[in-house]
């Protein structure tokens, strides 16, 4: 569950339209791309979506569930809302700042989750629910040009820079030459051992009423666990709505309230 | 016949001269013999006596006689948990099949449905509770705002927050002096002190009065992260028919509280669990210097640990200032002063260093002191009797599933109370079970189907992903544009209220035997009438679940106890192997003895051919020297390893130093029993090795002719 959520907070971010699309042989077009990048992975105002999350894990029955994702960067606040199956419906996680509160309605509490936490016991890190600062973090280089299935890509390389923290510290992208989205992501550890992979097949685009421009958005998203072969996370964005949140929603009190 | 007779006669004649004769040989080969017989004595009694012990603590407290789980488990069931954690068990769907099928089968007097998991418990650190506690009289207050008991009680709860708020701002200031001020995270260090200061100045309390509720989500999100005390505890529980359970387990015993009603959902925590995670650690450590004084005379000037734990106490006085608001703080200073002699005037964190300021002289009258003053005005466990707390586990649906449960007490079992083998294991109702464990029914698998195809879920395999994803005919088109929609979550969460009450009624109604039988359940504790029969009772238990059908596995309740049952055959194996290694010395001695003895007497043995003696009766004479002194000395060393058990018996026993020997010894310390068969063990195995040891002397002589007697040189 708390892996889902950190890859919803990591990827499900809605985008800008593009600008002419940079060359990433040049060293000034390399930098302009992994901002760009940076710039699809952070949220432009507020958003609401209704998710669909699927895990798979070796052993374990699938979890399979709908939900909602609220998200507001001005406050660095998000919330999610389960709305399916049954069982999960009204349960909530709310993430204000570095605090990521949880709540059941069958048994009415709260529990407060901190970043010095691995979360649940699980794979999720701290800088899972960081907002991404590839440029910042990582010198990036040009490897070539590179097919992946029908599409052309430009693969980056990523290393992480002197001194920061970050839960991997080689990253190889794949970007599609002709819409400068992500197709594919390599996460790599300090050895180079391959950890996760992640696949971003299809982007959808819409417009945004209040902003006058697209905003862009991965309708899916495959991540495919490279340690524990056969763990899988399939994470859907059925449906975005850009109307403005109301102002009390990333409260205890608003997310007790949907379940009253 | 009369010639027999006379030959046995001059036969034990001879023999018995002979062991006069060589007294030093016969004092030797004697000695290995009783110290032999003395080992076994000794070893088997114990072992026998730990077998006993272990047969008590395991059969009281959650074995019984045999274990049923199911045959497709990929795992052993171990009740008591095995190195990687809970024991994978396929669920058993329903118990009430099994309880009709095996409730037939002969000998069997009860069967117990049981699941046990371990569970986390979100205990909250002080501040948690506190500000959670604060939130309820915020909303008690615009509830009722006129009522005059509800405000005073939130301001009591305001003037708590702010002790802890200081409290945490003298913590992060001596934190500060260890930490690099320009370090990594400084301007983050810098933000969160200066939301502490915001939140301690009386501008931020004239406003809470204003608006609570934003007050508190600051607190909430900026204040309670600082403080660094985890709010988890871990919690290990066996889900079960809990009226079921309590006649079963003879030891089993509510030690606090009350035995959970009938039907009823609930939780008793295990007493020992309690104390070691539950229990304010200041007290905690006071019990355990208490009984390692009293119990083992240890001694806080002499014990390394004893000191450790002594300046343990000391350093975390915090944790009860941390507990009491500024009116009970002054009630614990006025308490505090004659108890402890302090000056007039001396305010409670001195007061605390004074009375955890321990040594061997005071360490009993500072303990009366804190249990009589201090600790009635304390939350000395995390949770107590009465609390309703929140337990949640990953359930089989791969969710987190989390149930209230009521908690109506403490748990222990007689004999074993400090042992945390079974002392750390609550018992939990099977419903509350059944929740966490997630059972995914058929209606609950149909449900996650429908929600995979109305969103469109595709498989996609890790080999194929790539070509699947990104393959196909014709150009790639990656992007497509649409609309954005207008989501209506009050539409999508329709009807989650009424689960939510809905789950407040099942949480207080009682169930019926049906319901409680009608369900899953991972395992089941079989008890016989009459456990003696218990190889033909698992045989016939057995043979009832395949012919019902039932893809059962029945195992002993020694193979249920998974590696606590291991340590004892462990122990068993080191005994064995001792005694193996011991005897095998002491045939290579005696055989060397008997050998010298048998060379030392070929001139007499040759005589004795010469004048007739037949090889039967030469072999005869060395058997007779052996066993006799093998029967003397065994029972010799037989009745000395008596007197060793009977002194072991009398001093108390061997004391029982640490949670694994409390439960194989069934008790604070093993008293060893003596019994016939071990006695009888040591004689007829001292006597088979002494006889195998004068097998080849024995030979030897018997091949002594009185020609090569006679040729010999003296």
């Amino acid at each position: 569950m708390h892996r889902l959520l950190a890859v919803l907070l990591l990827s499900a971010a809605a985008a800008p339209a593009l600008a002419a699309a940079p060359d990433p042989a040049t060293p000034a077009g390399l930098a302009s791309l992994v901002r760009l990048i940076d710039d699809r992975q952070r949220n432009q105002g507020d958003w609401k979506a209704l998710c669909y999350m699927e895990a798979k894990e070796k052993g374990k029955t699938d979890v399979v569930s709908e939900l909602l994702v609220y998200r507001r960067d001005a406050d660095d606040k998000q919330l999610f809302l389960f709305t399916k199956p049954k069982a999960e419906a009204g349960k909530g996680y709310l993430r204000i700042e570095k605090n990521l509160w949880m709540y059941d309605p069958s048994t009415g509490r709260w529990e407060r989750r901190t970043e010095r936490e691995r979360i649940g016991g699980t794979d999720t890190r701290r800088g899972d629910l960081a907002e991404s600062k590839l440029a910042d973090e990582y010198d990036a280089t040009y490897v070539g040009a590179a097919a992946l299935g029908k599409y052309q890509a430009w693969h980056l390389s990523l290393r992480v820079k002197a001194g920061v923290d970050v839960a991997f510290p080689q990253l190889e992208l794949w970007v599609d030459q002709a819409t400068q989205n992500i197709l594919k992501r390599q996460e790599l550890a300090l050895s180079g051992k391959l950890m996760r992979t992640a696949y971003y097949p299809k982007w959808k685009k819409v417009l945004s009423p209040s902003k006058g421009t697209d905003v862009w958005y991965p309708e899916e998203m495959r991540f495919f666990d490279e340690i524990e072969k056969g763990n899988q996370t399939l994470v859907l964005i059925k449906e975005i709505d850009l109307r403005p949140l109301e102002a009390n929603l990333f409260t205890k009190a608003w997310l007790e309230s949907r379940s009253r | 016949m009369r010639a027999r007779l006379d030959a046995t006669r001059v036969l034990l004649r001879i023999a018995f001269r002979n062991l006069v004769a060589s007294r030093v040989r016969t004092v030797i080969i004697g000695l290995i013999v009783l110290v032999g017989a003395l080992i076994v004595v000794v070893g088997s009694s114990m072992m026998e006596s730990i077998d006993q012990g272990m047969r008590t603590s395991i059969q009281g407290s959650l074995g019984g006689q045999l274990q049923v789980y199911s045959s497709a488990s990929e795992g052993q069931l171990e009740l008591y948990g095995g190195i990687r954690g809970e024991s994978l068990l396929e669920p058993i769907p329903d118990f009430a099949r099994v309880k009709e099928v095996l409730g037939k089968v002969p000998n069997v007097k009860m069967i117990v449905p049981m699941g046990i998991d371990q569970a986390l418990v979100a205990t909250g650190n002080v501040f948690d509770v506190t500000l959670a506690k604060l939130r309820e009289d915020v909303r008690q207050l615009q509830a009722s705002p006129g009522d005059a008991e509800v405000r005073r009680g939130l301001e009591a709860r305001k003037a708590h927050v702010q002790r802890l708020i200081a409290l945490l701002a003298e913590e992060l200031t001596q934190a500060r002096v260890l930490v690099d001020p320009n370090g990594r995270d400084a301007s983050l260090r810098k933000a969160q002190r200066a939301d502490l200061d915001h939140a301690a100045v009386p501008a931020f309390w004239i406003e809470f009065d204003r608006d609570p509720l934003a007050g508190l989500e600051f607190l909430e999100n900026k204040v309670t992260p600082l403080a660094m005390d985890s709010g988890f505890t871990f919690i290990r529980y066996v889900g079960t028919d809990v009226a079921a359970f309590m006649k079963a387990f003879e030891l089993a015993e509510v030690a606090e509280g009350t035995a959970i009603p009938p039907g009823q959902r609930g939780i008793l925590l295990g007493k020992q669990y309690a104390e070691e995670w539950l229990k304010l650690k200041n007290a905690r450590r006071l019990d355990q210097i208490k009984d390692k004084r009293d119990r083992f005379h240890a001694r806080i000037a002499k014990e390394e640990e004893l000191q450790r734990w002594v300046k343990d106490t000391r350093s975390r006085a915090r944790e009860i200032l941390a507990q009491l608001d500024p009116l009970q703080a002054a009630e614990a200073e006025r308490r505090l002063r004659p108890a402890l002699e302090a000056p007039a005037g001396e305010e409670l964190p001195a007061l605390l260093a004074r009375l955890f300021d321990l040594d061997d002289a005071n360490f009993d009258r500072h303990y009366q002191v804190f249990y009589e003053q201090l600790a009635p005005m304390l939350r000395l466990y995390k949770i107590s009797v009465g609390d309703v707390i929140t337990i949640k586990a990953p359930g089989k649906t791969g969710a987190f599933n989390a149930v209230n449960v009521k908690v109506y007490g403490f748990i222990q079992y007689r004999g074993i109370e400090k042992s945390g083998i079974a002392g750390t294991t609550s018992v939990v109702d099977l419903q509350s079970f059944r929740d966490l464990y997630g059972y995914v029914t058929s209606d609950k698998a149909e449900e996650l189907a429908k929600i995979r195809t109305q969103m469109g879920a595709t498989q996609v395999s890790r080999e194929e992903a790539e070509a699947a994803l990104f393959g196909g005919e014709g150009p790639g088109r990656q992007v497509e544009t649409t609309r954005a929609a207008a989501i209506d979550e009050r539409q999508l969460l329709a009807g989650v209220g009424a689960k939510r009450k809905a789950a407040k009624a099942e949480e207080t109604r009682a169930y019926t035997q049906e319901e409680i039988d009608h369900g899953v359940a991972l395992n089941a504790a079989i008890l016989l009438h009459d456990p003696g029969r218990i190889r033909e009772s698992q045989a016939a238990v057995q043979a009832a679940a395949d012919a019902a059908g039932l893809k059962l596995k029945v195992i002993d309740w020694e193979a249920a106890s998974g590696m606590v049952g291991q340590f004892v055959l462990l122990l068993r194996g080191i005994l064995i192997f001792a005694v193996i290694i011991f005897f095998g010395v002491a045939l290579v001695i005696i055989n060397n003895a008997m050998v010298m003895a048998a060379l030392a007497r070929v001139k007499e043995v040759g005589t004795m051919r010469a004048i007739g003696a037949q090889r039967r009766f030469v072999v005869g004479m060395l058997l007779v020297e052996i066993i006799t002194v093998s029967v003397v000395f065994g029972l010799a060393g037989a009745a000395l390893g008596g007197g060793v058990v009977a002194v072991i018996r009398a001093t108390g026993g061997i004391p029982a130093t640490s949670d694994l020997l409390f439960f194989l010894f069934s008790g604070p310390a093993l008293l060893p029993r003596i019994g016939g068969t071990s006695v009888v063990a040591s004689l007829v195995l001292v006597l088979g090795v002494a006889v195998a040891s004068a097998l080849y002397p024995a030979w030897i002589a018997m091949r002594v002719t009185p020609v090569e007697a006679m040729s010999t040189e003296d």
